[in-house]
C-alpha cells in the first residue's frame, strides 16, 4: 500500500512541476506574439491599415497582461486549466486549443500507442527468444539491432516513403486516412478503419523498426543473466519442460527490468514519433507541437506540451502499477 | 604479491570480435572526422556545378549549391562528433552529480535529487528541447552563438542526463553497502573523497557505457533538431547536411549521393559505439560473456553425445 | 515459442498488407488520375497551400486565416484585375465603373438579376453596405450609397485613382442580410458562407474541404466539385502530384521535368515578385550598421553574381530583376531610362572596390574593406525553411566576401524573422516584395519607397510596408503627384524621377524576380491559361484568379 501511496504522491508532484514549467517557459520566450500576429495581418491585407478595433482585440488575446502580477497570472492559469480552458490558438485563430488537441490526440494514441505496444511486445518476445538461444548464431543478430537503433528516425521515414509510397505505390504518402474517399472526415465504418490502418502502417513501421532494438537487447541481456541463476538450474534439475522454464521462470523475471526501463524508452518514442508524424504529415500531437513552436503559437505550444507530459505520465503510472503487481519485492520495500 | 595491474585488467574489456569491430568502426570514423577535412575540398566552395553525381573529381558528387559532398561529410562528421562528445560529456557530468551523489549520500539529498531526476525523466525530452532551443536561440545579444553547435550540444546535454542518473544511482546505492566503503567510512574518510576514490573507479565501466549512450543520443538528437530547423544552422554537422538535403529536395531530384551518406554515417557511428557498449556490458555483467560460452559448450557436448543434460535450458 | 512468435509477427504483417492490397488499388506512380476513389470527371483536386489540421474559416475579413477558395470561388469582388496583363478589368458582380475628374467619386453599376447562394437578390444595397462595413471603411471614405438597384456611388476625401484594384478588385462583396447582424466580425468563422461566387461549401474535414457548384450562379459552372487538400510539406505535395492524386497546385519544384515528363501535367512559371535584400537604409531613423552608407549598398549591388544565384539557388527558374522595380514586359511603358531595365547579372568585384575606395574605404590585410580601422561587417538573415532565400544568402555572403565585403549569413525562425524586419532592427535581410497587381508600378513605389509608408526604427509602419526606413523628398513628392492624377504622361514623368532616385539609393538591393510555378492536370482538364492566352494566373493560392480559371476549365470526356 505504501508503495502505491508513494508513487501517487510522486506523480502529483510531477504534474504540478510540469504545469508550472509549462506556465514559465513561454513567458520566458522572447518575441512578442501580438506584434507578430499584427504584422502577419498587415502583410496579408497588402499593407492596408488595420482598424484599431482589430489591434485591440489581438492584444487582449495575445498580449502580455501588464496589470496583473505573475503570481496572479499563475493562479489564473491554474483556474483556467481546471475548467478545461487552454486558450485560443493564434495560428489557427479563433479555434480553442482544447479542440485542436482533442482532434489530434486520438490519432497519436492510435498510431504511436499501437506502434509502441507492438514494438514492446515484439522486443520482449524476440529478446527472450534470442536470450534463450544464447551461444548460437543468433548472438550475431545483436549487432544488427544496434544498427537499427542508430538510424535517425526521419531519415528512415523519408527512405521508406520514397521506396514504398512513391516508387512502388504500395502505401499512401501522407495523412491519417484517405481524404478522397472520406471528404467529410472520420466516420464509424469498416472502410474508414481500413483506410486508417493503411495510413498508419508506414509511420508505425518506422517507429517499430527504430525502437525495437532497445527492447530486444535489454531483454536478451537480462534473459542471459537470468538463465544462469540458481533457480533456473533448480528448475532444470526438477525436470521441468524447457518451454515452462523459459516462460514461467526465466522470461518473467527477465522482463521486469524492461518494464522499469519503460519510462526511459518512452522518451525516445515520443521524440521519434514527433519527427515521424512530421514526415508523414500524420495529424497527431507531435505535428501540432512542431507547428506551434515554428509559428510561435504560445497558447497552443503550452497546451500541447502539457498534454504530451500528462500522457507520458499516465503511461508511466500504468507501468508502475503493472510493475508493482508483477514484482512483489517492489511493493514490500519500494 | 598481487599483480598491481590485476584490478585494471579486470576492468578492461575482454577482446572479442564485437569489440574489435566496434573499435575499428569508431576509430575510422573519428579519424575521418579529424583528418579528412584537411585533405578534402572546401565544404563551403560553391564554384562547382550543382547536383553532380559521383565522379573522380567529386567522389560523392555535389550538393544543390555546388558544395562537394565528401568535403561536407568530413566536416559534418567532425561537427557531429563535437556535438556528440560535448553533449554526452555534459550529460554524463550531470548524471554523476545527480545519480552518484544521490545514491551514496541517501537521505533528504537523495529524495530531492531523485525527485528532480524523475521529473526530468517523465517530461518528454524532445518537446522540452524544442521549446528551450527556440527560447535560447531567439534571445537577444547572443548573436552567432545562438545557432552554434556548442549551444545545441549543451542544450542536449542539460536535458538528457536523467536516464543515466537513474542507472548510476542504483549502482551507487548497492556499492555503498560494500565492505571496503564501510571500512573507508570507519577510517574517517570524508564522503566526497570516498566517492572519488572508492565508488567512481568501480563504476568506470558503467559510466563509460552511459557516456557512449549519451554521445549517441546527442548525435541523434542534433540530427532530429536540425531536421526541425532548430539545429546549429551556422555549422556543418551530419544533421544540418541531412536537413539541407531534405529541404533541397534531394530525394525528389534523385540525388541519393547527397542524402544517403550522412544518414549512413550516423548509423555506422551508432553501430560502432553500440558494439563497444556490448563489450562494456560484458564487463559489468560477466554472465553475458560466460553464459553464452557455457551454453555453446553444452550444446556441442550434447550433439557429440557427451552431454549430461538432455535438453532443458540448453535446448 | 519460436513458432508462435514468428507466426504472430508474420500474421500481423500479412494482415496489414492484405488489407492494404484488397481495399483499394494502389495509385500508379505514373501521371494517371488517382484511382483510390473513382474520381467523377468533374471533381478537381487542388492543393493551394493549406496545411493540416484544416480549421474551417470562410470569413473574408480574416485575411490571414481564411481558407483558400474564400476569395473568388465563394465570395466575389466587383471586377477581376488580371495581374498578368494590362487589359481592362473583367466584370464579375460589377458591370462598369468610372471615376470623377478629381478622382474622389466613383460610380459603379452592377449586373442586374444577381442572386446570393441562399436565393436572395444581390443588389446595390449589398455593395454599398460592404464598402462601408468593418475594415473596408477607410478613414478617407465619406459615403457609400446605392442610388438605385444597380448603381452605387462612393465618395472620398482624397483622389482614389490608385485604389482601383483594392476597392474594385480586392473587396469581397458580402450579403447585407447576413453581416448586418454580426457585431464582432473578427470572431466569426463563417462556417456556412453565403456568397455570390460559383461555388458553395459542401463538406469540410480536418484533412480537406470540398466545394460544389452554386445553383444560383449567373453562369454555367463546368467543374462541379472542387476538393482542397491540406498537405504539410512540399515533398509530399510533389509526390502526390507526380502520382496523379492532385490535379492543381502552385509550388516550387526544382526539377519540373520530373513531374511534367509524363505529359499528363502542364506547368507555367510566372516571374513577378522581386526578391531583394532589404536594407535598413536611413541612419537618421535609427538604422545601425555599415549598410546605412549608400556606397556600401551600391558596392554590394555590383559585387553579387546574380546569374550564379539564379542557377544555384533557384535552378534557373527565376527572372531578372531591375532597380526601377518595373515589371517587364507588362509595364514596359512606364520605364523611362532603359539602362535601368536589368540589374548587373555577373559579379564585378573591381567595380565594387572602386565604389568603396571612392567613398574612403581601404582594403585591410585580411582582404576586407575597412574605414578608420573598422572592417565593414554586415549581418544578413533569412527564415528557416525558406530554402531559396537561405541558399541565396549563403552564396551572397561568399560572393561579397570575394569582393572584400564581409557578410555573415544566418537563419532564424520565421516568427523571429518578421519582428526585426518590421521594427527596423536589422541590417540586411532576404525579402520578397509583392508586385503591383495592375499594369502600373505605382503600388510598388507607394508601399515600399514612400516616406509616409515607413516609421523610425522601433516602430512598425502605420501604413504600407516600407521596412527599409527609406525617405527621399523627391520620391515622396513624385508619389503624391502620381496618386493625384490619371494622366499617363504626368505619371510617367513622376515615375522617371522615382526610378532615377531609387536606382542610386538602393534601399532594396534587387536580386531576382521570383518564380511562381503552377502545375495542373492537362490530361483530364482543358482550358488552362497558356502563354498565348494568359487570361488569369493559374496559381491556386491567389485571390479571385482561381475562380476565373475554374470557370474556364472543361473536364475531358
Amino acid at each position: 500500500m505504501k508503495f502505491y501511496l508513494r508513487r501517487i504522491a510522486f506523480y502529483v508532484i510531477t504534474v504540478w512541476a510540469a504545469v508550472s514549467l509549462n506556465f514559465l517557459l513561454p513567458r520566458m520566450m522572447p518575441g512578442d506574439p501580438a506584434a507578430i500576429m499584427i504584422g502577419k495581418l498587415r502583410r496579408a491585407s497588402g499593407g492596408r491599415e488595420l482598424s484599431p478595433q482589430v489591434i485591440e482585440d489581438i492584444y487582449a488575446l495575445l498580449g502580455a497582461d501588464k496589470n496583473t502580477s505573475p503570481w496572479d497570472q499563475y493562479l489564473a492559469y491554474w483556474g483556467r486549466l481546471l475548467h478545461g480552458d487552454l486558450g485560443l490558438s493564434s495560428t489557427r485563430y479563433p479555434y480553442p486549443v482544447v479542440e485542436l488537441i482533442g482532434n489530434a490526440l486520438p490519432w497519436t494514441l492510435f498510431m504511436v500507442g499501437t506502434a509502441t505496444v507492438i514494438s514492446f511486445i515484439l522486443g520482449i518476445v524476440g529478446g527472450a527468444w534470442v536470450g534463450w538461444k544464447r551461444g548460437t548464431w543468433l548472438d550475431h543478430l545483436v549487432p544488427a539491432t544496434a544498427l537499427l537503433q542508430s538510424i535517425p528516425y526521419f531519415w528512415l521515414a523519408l527512405v521508406l516513403v520514397a521506396v514504398f509510397s512513391v516508387q512502388l505505390g504500395w502505401l499512401p504518402i501522407v495523412g491519417a486516412y484517405d481524404p478522397f474517399e472520406f471528404p467529410s472526415g472520420p466516420e464509424w465504418s469498416w472502410d474508414f478503419f481500413v483506410s486508417a490502418l493503411q495510413h498508419a502502417f508506414l509511420p508505425a513501421l518506422t517507429i517499430v523498426i527504430s525502437s525495437i532494438g532497445g527492447w530486444l537487447l535489454g531483454m536478451r541481456n537480462m534473459m542471459v543473466s537470468t538463465m544462469s541463476e540458481d533457480f533456473v538450474v533448480t528448475a532444470e534439475a526438477k525436470g521441468l519442460r524447457p518451454s515452462r522454464i523459459r516462460d514461467r521462470y526465466a522470461a518473467r523475471n527477465a522482463a521486469i527490468p524492461s518494464l522499469a526501463g519503460f519510462s526511459i524508452a518512452l522518451a525516445f518514442v515520443v521524440a521519434g514519433s514527433i519527427v515521424t508524424e512530421q514526415v508523414f504529415s500524420y495529424p497527431g500531437i507531435g505535428k501540432l507541437m512542431i507547428q506551434s513552436v515554428q509559428g510561435l503559437d504560445y497558447t497552443l505550444m503550452q497546451g500541447v506540451f502539457l498534454v504530451i507530459t500528462l500522457t507520458v505520465l499516465a503511461a508511466n503510472f500504468l507501468m508502475d502499477l503493472l510493475y508493482g503487481l508483477i514484482d512483489p519485492r517492489v511493493r514490500s520495500h519500494g | 604479491m598481487a599483480d598491481r595491474f590485476a584490478g585494471i585488467r579486470y576492468l578492461m574489456p575482454r577482446w572479442s570480435a564485437k569489440l574489435g569491430a566496434g573499435l575499428v568502426i569508431v576509430g575510422l570514423i573519428t579519424l575521418f572526422g579529424l583528418v579528412a577535412p584537411f585533405f578534402t575540398a572546401d565544404p563551403r566552395d560553391s564554384s562547382n556545378k550543382g547536383l553532380l553525381p559521383p565522379s573522380p573529381e567529386h567522389l560523392l558528387g555535389t550538393t544543390k549549391l555546388g558544395y562537394d559532398v565528401l568535403a561536407q561529410l568530413a566536416t559534418g562528421t567532425r561537427g557531429s562528433l563535437y556535438v556528440g562528445l560535448l553533449g554526452g560529456l555534459s550529460a554524463m557530468l550531470l548524471a554523476i552529480v545527480f545519480g552518484i551523489l544521490a545514491g551514496y549520500f541517501g537521505g533528504w539529498l537523495d529524495e530531492v535529487l531523485m525527485l528532480a531526476t524523475n521529473i526530468m525523466l517523465v517530461i518528454p525530452g524532445l518537446p522540452l528541447v524544442m521549446v528551450i532551443a527556440a527560447y535560447v536561440q531567439n534571445t537577444e545579444g547572443l548573436g552567432d552563438f545562438a545557432r552554434s553547435s556548442t549551444l545545441v550540444a549543451l542544450i542536449l546535454g542539460v536535458t538528457g542526463w536523467a536516464g543515466s542518473a537513474v542507472v548510476l544511482r542504483a549502482q551507487a546505492r548497492s556499492l555503498r553497502t560494500r565492505e571496503y566503503v564501510a571500512a573507508a567510512r570507519v577510517a574517517g574518510e570524508r564522503g566526497l573523497r570516498i566517492i572519488f576514490v572508492e565508488i567512481i573507479p568501480n563504476l568506470v565501466p558503467l559510466i563509460a557505457a552511459q557516456l557512449i549512450f549519451g554521445v549517441m543520443a546527442a548525435v541523434l538528437g542534433e540530427a532530429g533538431l536540425s531536421y526541425l530547423g532548430l539545429g546549429p544552422t551556422n555549422s556543418i554537422t551530419l544533421g544540418t547536411m541531412l536537413n539541407d538535403a531534405q529541404t533541397g529536395q534531394a530525394v525528389g531530384s534523385h540525388a541519393w549521393w547527397w542524402f544517403i551518406p550522412p544518414g549512413a554515417m550516423i548509423a555506422l557511428l551508432g553501430t560502432g559505439l553500440a558494439l563497444v557498449n556490448f563489450a562494456i556490458d560484458e564487463i559489468v555483467n560477466p554472465k553475458l560473456r560466460l553464459a553464452p560460452q557455457a551454453a555453446r559448450q553444452q550444446r556441442r557436448a550434447t550433439t557429440a553425445g557427451k552431454g549430461v543434460a538432455g535438453g532443458g535450458a540448453y535446448a | 515459442m519460436k513458432k508462435i512468435s514468428l507466426a504472430l509477427a508474420a500474421t500481423a504483417v500479412a494482415l496489414s498488407l492484405t488489407l492494404a492490397a484488397c481495399t483499394s488499388p494502389a495509385p500508379a506512380p505514373s501521371g494517371s488520375a488517382a484511382s483510390s476513389a473513382p474520381a467523377t470527371a468533374a471533381t478537381l483536386r487542388v492543393w493551394a497551400g493549406s496545411t493540416t489540421p484544416i480549421t474551417v474559416d470562410f470569413n473574408p475579413f480574416h485575411v490571414d486565416t481564411a481558407l483558400y477558395g474564400t476569395y473568388g470561388p465563394i465570395y466575389e469582388p466587383l471586377f477581376f484585375f488580371n495581374q498578368l496583363s494590362s487589359d481592362a478589368p473583367v466584370p464579375m458582380i460589377g458591370q462598369s465603373y468610372n471615376y470623377s475628374a478629381d478622382g474622389k467619386t466613383i460610380t459603379i453599376t452592377i449586373k442586374p438579376g444577381l442572386k446570393w447562394s441562399d436565393g436572395q437578390a444581390l443588389t446595390a444595397e449589398d455593395v454599398a453596405f460592404t464598402m462601408g462595413y468593418g475594415p473596408n471603411k477607410t478613414d478617407k471614405m465619406i459615403s457609400a450609397t446605392a442610388t438605385d438597384d444597380t448603381t452605387i456611388v462612393l465618395k472620398y476625401s482624397s483622389p482614389q485613382f490608385t485604389a482601383a484594384s483594392q476597392l474594385l478588385g480586392s473587396t469581397m462583396i458580402v450579403p447585407r442580410h447576413v453581416w448586418s447582424k454580426i457585431d464582432n466580425y473578427m470572431k466569426e468563422t463563417n462556417d456556412n458562407p453565403v456568397g455570390s461566387g460559383a461555388y458553395v461549401v459542401k463538406t469540410t474535414s480536418d484533412a480537406s474541404y470540398t466545394f460544389t457548384a452554386n445553383p444560383n450562379y449567373r453562369d454555367p459552372v463546368p467543374i462541379t466539385n472542387v476538393q482542397f487538400l491540406g498537405i504539410d510539406s512540399n515533398q509530399s505535395g510533389q509526390d502526390l502530384l507526380s502520382t496523379g492524386q492532385i490535379d492543381w497546385t502552385g509550388m516550387f519544384i526544382a526539377n519540373p521535368d520530373s513531374v511534367t515528363g509524363t505529359g499528363a501535367i502542364g506547368t507555367m512559371n510566372q516571374q513577378q515578385d522581386p526578391t531583394v535584400m532589404v536594407t535598413c537604409a536611413d541612419a537618421s531613423k535609427g538604422c545601425k550598421g555599415d549598410q546605412t552608407d549608400v556606397a556600401v549598398r551600391q558596392a554590394l549591388n555590383v559585387a553579387i553574381d546574380r546569374s550564379q544565384l539564379a542557377e544555384k539557388a533557384w535552378v534557373n527558374l527565376v527572372g531578372k530583376a531591375n532597380p526601377a522595380f518595373v515589371l517587364l514586359p507588362r509595364d514596359q511603358k512606364w520605364l523611362t531610362d532603359s539602362s535601368l531595365a536589368e540589374s548587373p547579372q555577373t559579379a564585378n568585384a573591381a567595380q565594387a572596390g572602386q565604389i568603396l575606395e571612392a567613398a574612403g574605404y581601404t582594403k585591410d590585410d585580411k582582404g576586407f574593406y575597412a574605414k578608420n580601422g573598422k572592417e565593414i561587417s554586415l549581418d544578413l538573415f533569412s527564415p528557416d525553411g525558406w530554402t531559396d532565400y537561405n541558399d541565396a544568402a549563403k552564396l551572397i555572403a561568399e560572393q561579397a566576401g570575394k569582393a572584400g565585403i564581409k557578410i555573415t549569413a544566418r537563419t532564424v525562425s520565421e516568427a523571429e524573422y518578421w519582428t526585426p524586419v518590421t521594427d527596423g532592427d536589422f541590417q540586411l535581410a532576404m525579402y520578397g516584395l509583392t508586385q503591383s497587381v495592375v499594369a502600373d508600378p505605382f503600388s510598388n513605389y507607394d508601399q515600399y519607397f514612400f516616406g509616409k509608408s515607413t516609421a523610425k526604427v522601433g516602430d512598425a509602419p502605420v501604413r504600407g510596408q516600407n521596412y527599409s526606413r527609406y525617405s527621399n523628398a523627391v520620391v515622396n513628392a513624385a508619389v503624391e503627384a502620381a496618386a493625384a492624377t490619371d494622366d499617363e504622361a504626368t505619371k510617367k514623368a513622376e515615375y522617371a524621377k522615382i526610378q532615377a532616385q531609387i536606382a542610386i539609393d538602393l534601399p532594396y538591393i534587387p536580386v531576382v524576380l521570383n518564380a511562381s510555378q503552377a502545375f495542373f492536370n492537362t490530361k483530364n482538364f482543358t482550358g488552362w491559361p497558356t502563354d498565348a492566352n494568359l487570361y488569369a494566373d493559374p496559381l491556386p493560392y491567389l485571390s479571385v484568379a482561381p475562380a476565373i480559371v475554374l470557370l474556364n476549365l472543361k473536364p475531358v470526356q
